[in-house]
Order: C-alpha cells, then structure tokens, then sequence
C-alpha cells in the first residue's frame, strides 16, 4: 500500500512532466515565432506608417573581424560567421587576392587609416551608428570617421552616371511591406567588407533588406554581388541592436586627423 | 602621416571624385579676385531689412552680396515640421566671400604672392568684417595670440612647418564657424536633432537640453545643445578643439572657447544670418561676435561648385528635385589649388 502509494504520485508526476512538457511545446512554439516574426503593431513607425528605424544601433557578432566562420585569433575574437553557407564563393583569382590581403591585414586594411568603411561594412564594424529618418530619406550616420550615408526612399532612381564611385555606394530604397530594401551601387575599390581583407572592386552591387524584430532589434541582410570577384551572389545576416544606455549618445571620430591633430590648434611647447 | 601611394586607376578615379572640388578651390583666387572690385554695372545697394538681395551671377560666384541683412529674433509663422520646429530643412549657403580672409572677406588673404588682376579699392567698398562686435571688426586678440595669427597667416604661404598647414586641405572638418563659408550645405530636421551636413564635416545639433559631454572630450566640431526661440535656433557649443582655422588668415581661438550661436531665420524662409558670440578668456580681451549671412538654394536655382552641390535627381515623369550625394574626403591628394600646399613643400601633404 505505502509502495503503491508511492508509484501513484509517481504516475502523477510523470504526466504532470509530460504535461507540462506539452505545455510548453505548445508555448514555445508561438514565443519562437515572436522572436523571429516581427509583430506589426510593435514596432515604432513614422508618422506615414512606416517602420522607423530612428536610433543607435550596432551590432554584437563579430562580424567584422571575420565575415566567416572562424576560431579565436589573436586578432579576433571567434565568431561562427555572417555568410549563408559560411564561404564566400571567391574565384580562384579573387581567393589569392584575399589571402594576400589576410597576410597583410595588420598595415593594410582601410580601417587603419580610418578610410570610410562602406556598405556594407559600415553597418556591421564594431562602433555605433545612428539612423535619422524621414518619409523621403534615411541618414545612417557612422560614429567612425564621421561618415553620412543618405538611403534615399523618394521614389528617385539611381543617377543616370553611374561612374561616381562613391565609398557608400548610390543607395535607393523601397518598401516591401514592413521591410526596407535598398539597391546600392556604384562604388570605388577602396573599401574592404572585414579585417580579413575581403574585398571587391566597382562592380560591387549590393540589395540590402531591413527590418524590425522589434522596437531593439533590427534583422540585416544583405546581397552581395560582384561578378569578376565572386562566382556567385551570396549572402549574410546580421542582427542590429539598439543602444538604450542613459545619455548614450554618438561622439564625433574624425579619426583620419589623429596623425597631424598634434598640430592645431598650435604644437604645444 | 601615412602617405597613401596611389595607383593611376585611384587617381583617375579621385580626380573625377574631386573634380568639382578642386575645380572649385581652382577657382576660388580668380572668383575672389573678380569680386574685390565691384562691377560698374551692379551697383552695392544697402539692403533694406527683409528685402530680397540681388541673386546671384550666373554660374552662381562667390560673395556676390555685399551687405548683411536684417533678420530680426522674434515669432516664426512659416512653416513648421510635425514636431513643432520651424522647417527650415534644405540647402543654403553663404553670401558674402569665402574663407580667404576672415575679417575682411572680399580684401583676398594678406600677402597672397599671387599678383593681382586690379588692386583693392577702399575697404567700405567691400562687404563687412565677419566680426560684428567690435564695431571696428578685428579680432580682440590678447597679443600672444595677435603674434601667433600673424605667424600663421605668414605661414600660409610658406608652409614650412606642419601648422602652417590649413587642417581643411588635409580633409579635416571645416569647424566652426568655417563651415558656414566653406560651400553649401544641408539641413536636415528631426524630433529631437538638426543636422548639418557640411562639405567637410557634419554636426549633429542635439534639442534635448542634455548636459555637454565631459570637458576632457574635444572635438572638431563641438557637442551642440539647441533649443528654438521663436525663428531663432539657439545653440550651445561646448567641447571645441578649435584645431580648425577661421580661415585662411591664420585666426584661431584655443580649446578653452565656448560659443552661442543664434540662427536667425527670416519668415519666408529664403535667409537667416548666423550670429554667433565666442567667448575664449585665453587668447581674446573680450568676447566677440561673428555674423554670417545666409541664403537657401533650391531646384529653382542652377547646380554649381561651391553653393549648390546638388544636382537634379533621377527622377523621370515627376516634379525636379535636387539629389544629395555622399561628402566623403579621406585623400585630398589634390591639395588647396595651389594655395595652401605651395611647391616644394614636404612632410606637408593633404591626406
């Protein structure tokens, strides 16, 4: 009796588990489509109806140390790496050229010099950016070197030039629903998309898409494309999110000045 | 100074970037020197406060205007964004000269061995000094610095030391105030911020009535509190470097500076006048006054070098509207036209 006493409880307890283990099968499964399906009514919005995506933002992956899957360095930390698939499909050629810029990353890379770092690199670097919105255009305001990056979303087309080679890129946005997507061209060569010496060269086509989570997280893809560089399109992800510290704010980093700001106003004696 | 040796592809490609730029800073002795002799045939009327000033020549040259407005502080009843601040977003620019000479804006930059077309007429013939209190428009300088100016205003011509260097023509920010005479620029209005997106540099003005970050940070262009008073943007800059020159004069002010800038803008929203008191104890005798007219450049108006970067935007079947491209100057290896980086000059080279 005080046996079987002791198995009923038991029996309770098993379904109790294998209910409650239900219970939160049945739970996880809407909490897992939050976390990935943005809730329309949670997300801040323009005055339009838009998504507003006003605010500082930045990322925590390590993405710009390494866009690949990678173990810790001593010059990075480990990361599992942004790009769909893990590998960015180089060409042959293109591969020798990124490994020579890998061996050479420590004086070479434009960050260094504090070179405007792109698109989109500039987006995933480790220091914040601020977004300031309006109905007919986004500013992505980078803290490093000061950068502005106009996404223009007024209908306009790309310019009829396409020979600008800006360092961010021509960027020209609509809307897909809740989502942002912005075609950016016409680039220079000058920029690398990491530390790793991945680049491109003026071809660089990117489509980026934009989209709120929620009010503090935005999901960051991007397509890049450059045919005589890579054999394909390819892919990464990233997620963006938002700086809620008290009082934080950007602080101007003009930082290609450090090397001759000793200078000025005048040199101290 | 890393240098930064460039392939024949990145000079092709930096010129065409550059292009309008140097073509522009090419220009600015010739349109300066055009301009220090008024023409027979546009005679310098005074301007009445509030009326419309004469716009400018075509191919839109440098300090076609030689008088400053009156735009007096008072109510705006133009136009207002959703939030409540006056909507004075859009382009504007400067109307009286550039930044070759900050007290005497038309008078061309003192000891230009570059021989001039005429020589200079009287002074009342040419537009005010930028420094508007004191009335005799110099700068109040204690006499260190009067020394040091005049050094670096000798300097600018010889280049032979690394602060004889303009910082603008090694791609630094213009500063403050240069940057309101250093081509056009942009406004840019949010709840909460106003941007200014300059050719060289940007600033972020913050409406919030925060504190200033800690004094120990500097920068190029200051932290920047604003509110609004009516038409009147008021604005509290803290933090300065001041490593940006005034201009092409040598005149400077030090880290301990501290400006309150009053944007005043005119209710048909086409001007405002930047009236800006600097106080800095260690290198002035007083506190002065710097004033800078303003004018905004829309579709209306032709694209050119210095005031009007825009061009018309791919845009087809829909009204014109002006396009804004990227302002981004990391290697102005094309130097200052000749002016600031001179030949022979080493160890000096713009970024």
């Amino acid at each position: 009796m005080f046996k079987s006493k002791m198995h009923v409880p038991r029996a309770v307890y098993a379904a109790l588990a294998l209910g409650a283990l239900v219970a939160l099968q049945l739970a996880t499964v809407p909490l897992k489509a939050a976390d990935s399906e943005p809730n329309p009514a949670k997300i801040p919005r323009l005055l339009n109806g838009k998504p507003d995506f006003s605010g500082i933002w930045q990322t925590t992956s390590a993405a710009d140390y390494d866009l690949e899957p990678h173990g810790a360095r001593k010059d990075a930390p480990p990361g599992a790496g942004i790009v769909e698939g893990g590998a960015i499909p180089y060409t042959p050629e293109a591969l020798a050229k990124k490994q020579k810029n890998f061996a050479a990353r420590e004086t070479t890379d434009p960050r260094l010099k504090c070179w405007t770092l792109g698109t989109p690199r500039g987006i995933y670097y480790p220091e914040p950016f601020q977004i300031f919105q309006r109905a007919e255009d986004l500013t992505v305001y980078f803290e490093f070197g000061d950068s502005v990056r106009t996404i223009h979303t007024d209908g306009t087309l790309h310019p009829i030039e396409a020979d600008h080679e800006f360092w961010l890129g021509d960027s020209r946005g609509h809307w897909e629903g809740d989502t942002l997507v912005v075609d950016v061209r016409d680039f220079n060569d000058q920029t690398w998309l990491s530390r790793t010496g991945d680049f491109h060269d003026e071809a660089l086509h990117v489509i980026e898409r934009w989209k709120l989570l929620d009010a503090n997280t935005i999901d960051y893809k991007a397509t890049i494309e450059d045919p005589s560089i890579y054999s394909r399109s390819w892919n990464i992800e990233v997620y963006l999110y938002r700086h809620r510290e008290k009082n934080f704010q950007l602080i101007e980093n003009y930082c290609y000045t450090l090397d001759y700001d000793q200078f000025y106003p005048y040199p101290k004696s | 100074m890393s240098e930064h040796v460039m392939t024949s592809k990145t000079i092709v490609a930096t010129v065409r970037r550059f292009a309008p730029a140097i073509g522009a800073l090419m220009l600015v002795p010739l349109l300066s020197l055009a301009q220090q002799v008024p023409a027979p045939t546009s005679p310098a009327a005074p301007e009445a406060a509030g009326k419309a000033p004469a716009q400018p020549r075509a191919g839109g040259g440098l300090g076609y205007e030689k008088t400053v407005p009156v735009i007096a502080s008072g109510k705006w009843s133009g136009k207002r964004l959703p939030d409540g601040q006056p909507d004075v977003s859009g382009d504007w620019s400067n109307t009286i000269a550039n930044h070759n000479n900050f007290t005497d804006p038309q008078g061309g930059i003192p000891g230009d061995p570059q021989a001039r077309a005429r020589t200079l007429g009287p002074r009342e013939e040419r537009a005010p000094s930028r420094v508007s209190d004191p009335v005799d428009g110099q700068l109040p300088y204690l006499p260190w610095a009067r020394e040091k100016q005049q050094e670096f205003q000798v300097g600018f011509f010889q280049n032979t030391k690394p602060e004889y260097v303009e910082p603008l023509a090694r791609c630094a920010p213009a500063g403050i105030p240069k940057s309101f005479y250093w081509h056009g620029y942009e406004i840019r209005q949010y709840p909460g911020y106003i941007l200014f997106l300059f050719n060289s540099g940007s600033r972020i003005i913050y409406l919030d009535n925060q504190r200033h970050l800690a004094q120990n940070i500097k920068l190029w262009n200051g932290d920047s509190r604003g509110h609004w008073e009516g038409n009147t943007l008021v604005v509290d800059v803290s933090n300065l470097n001041s490593k940006a020159r005034l201009g092409r004069t040598g005149d400077f002010t030090t880290e301990n500076v501290h400006v309150v800038e009053r944007y005043i803008f005119q209710d048909d929203n086409k001007r405002f006048n930047y009236v800006a008191t600097f106080e800095d104890p260690d290198a002035f005798a007083r506190p002065f006054t710097v004033t800078i007219p303003a004018r905004r450049w829309s579709v209306e108006d032709k694209s050119n070098g210095w005031h009007y970067e825009v061009p018309l935007a791919n845009n087809p079947g829909k009204p014109p509207q002006g396009d804004h491209f990227e302002r981004i100057c990391v290697e102005n290896n094309g130097g200052f036209g000749q002016v600031a980086v001179s030949a022979g000059n080493t160890g000096t080279k713009a970024r």
